[in-house]
């Protein structure tokens, strides 16, 4: 079936086969393989776009019901060949390992600073809840997005001390 | 890689009637796609048409009034439950239990039709929906029926609905409106994940209800409790109604345990 998207704000009409996920459309269609595939069962969050101005798991949504869409995804945060506030600070605090998780952790940041310019700590966690990184380590992510959203926190300031709560045990 | 299947986006519940009515048997309603896609991809379930319900004009939306109640309809994402108003000051336990389903991108798509008719032990919204108690609206071609919640789940992700029918609404009744409650879901981390067990409690008026998740083949609700009642035999009546089972998150007697645990904490909180 044909769809018409808007992907980083550029127009695009293709035909797609209607059992194709979004990912796969972005990734394969497009070429647009900053979006990763890391488990494809929405648990880990590396497929994170912005869809019509929310965050999805882009490997549990069909290209087909993005008919009419408007879609960003990491290739659409640098501009003119700079990198965006967010992605400079993730380089600044070393936010960055093997970089999977990176692209959709970028997503899920740009959409909280939309909805809370100053996100508590508390906010910032809740916020990259769905995003899983297995290297870097939260406590850099969480500097990183303080500083991005004009909080200050130097690299290695912030001390996120883990207050031990697993649950509501 | 996800087998092949049609597509089809109905933008009338006439005309979603009508394919269920053809399609039932080898179709699958696709609302935040959130465990559908995820059970395709496993090859759990493979339908030869999948059916969009969100383009269905009338299927958007959360509406209040004191003559009908709030009517949640299947286009309705966990996080527009999260952000509307009269949610928040008259139905607090739906919040609540809302708040803890995923992650928040998974939130933005997953529905509440939609976590109720996969009808798993641990789904997050029955247990409100329980205690508040909710009808749900049943609807095909053939007519519409409509049933209290507590009827509606018949066993792991086994409900009533018949193969051309949907549930079109979720009714939580005015007389629920301002009830305390609370939830707590035991996960085995604090981040996001299915629950081990979860317990929702809920005073209205003079009465107790609780609503159970994880424990059992569907969640369940335990009514007839009232204020008077003491904490062993709220305690008593929760153990009563549960039937958990051993399984790779944890054991049956820890569950029994965790599930008396928030009971007895819940009745401390919840005021």
């Amino acid at each position: 079936m044909r769809i018409n998207v808007k992907v980083n704000g550029r127009s695009y009409a293709r035909d797609v086969e209607a059992h194709k996920t979004l990912l796969r459309f972005l990734r394969e269609d497009l070429g647009l393989t900053g979006t990763k595939e890391g488990c494809g069962a929405g648990e880990c969050g590396a497929c994170t776009v912005i869809l019509d101005g929310r965050t999805v798991n882009s490997c549990m949504v069909l290209a087909a019901e993005t008919d009419g869409s408007s879609i960003e995804t990491i290739e659409g945060e640098a501009r003119e060949g700079r990198l965006s506030e967010i992605q400079e600070a993730f380089d600044r605090h070393h936010a960055v390992q093997c970089g999977f998780c990176t692209g959709g952790m970028v997503m899920s940041v740009r959409d909280l600073l939309v909805r809370k310019p100053k996100p508590t700590v508390e906010e910032i966690k809740e916020g990259i809840e769905g995003n899983f990184c297995r290297c870097t380590g939260y406590q850099q992510i969480i500097e990183a997005v303080l500083d991005a959203s004009g909080q200050g926190a130097g690299p290695g300031a912030l001390k996120i001390v883990d207050d031990g709560r697993r649950g509501h045990v | 890689m996800l087998h092949e299947f049609d597509y089809a986006s109905p933008s009338s519940r006439e005309e979603l009637h009508e394919l269920l009515a053809r399609h039932g048997k080898s179709a699958k309603l696709l609302a935040g796609g959130t465990d559908l896609l995820v059970n395709i991809r496993a090859g759990l379930s493979r339908p030869a048409l999948v059916i969009d319900v969100k383009k269905v004009r009338e299927f958007k939306g959360i509406t209040w009034s004191a003559a009908e109640g709030l009517v949640i309809r299947p286009a309705v994402t966990i996080n527009e439950v999260l952000a509307d108003k009269v949610v928040k000051e008259r139905f607090p336990l739906l919040a609540e239990c809302a708040h803890d389903l995923a992650s928040y991108q998974i939130r933005n798509r997953a529905t509440v039709i939609g976590n109720v008719v996969n009808a798993s032990p641990c789904s997050d919204m029955a247990p409100a929906l329980l205690c508040l108690g909710a009808k749900a609206v049943i609807s095909s071609k053939r007519g519409e029926r409509e049933i209290p919640f507590s009827q509606f789940f018949k066993g792991v992700k086994k409900t009533v609905l018949a193969e051309d029918e949907l549930l079109e609404r979720i009714v939580v009744p005015a007389s629920s409106s301002g009830a305390r409650g609370a939830y707590r879901k035991l996960k085995r981390i604090n981040g996001h994940d299915l629950g081990i067990v979860g317990v929702a409690l809920m005073r209205k008026d003079d009465r107790v209800s609780l609503g159970i998740s994880s424990s059992a083949p569907t969640p369940v609700l335990v009514e007839g409790l009232g204020e008077g009642d003491e904490e062993a035999k709220v305690v008593a009546a929760a153990r009563a109604a549960i039937s958990p089972i051993s399984d790779v998150r944890c054991s049956k007697e820890y569950r029994e345990f965790m599930v008396e645990t928030y009971v007895r904490r819940l009745l401390a909180e919840v005021k």
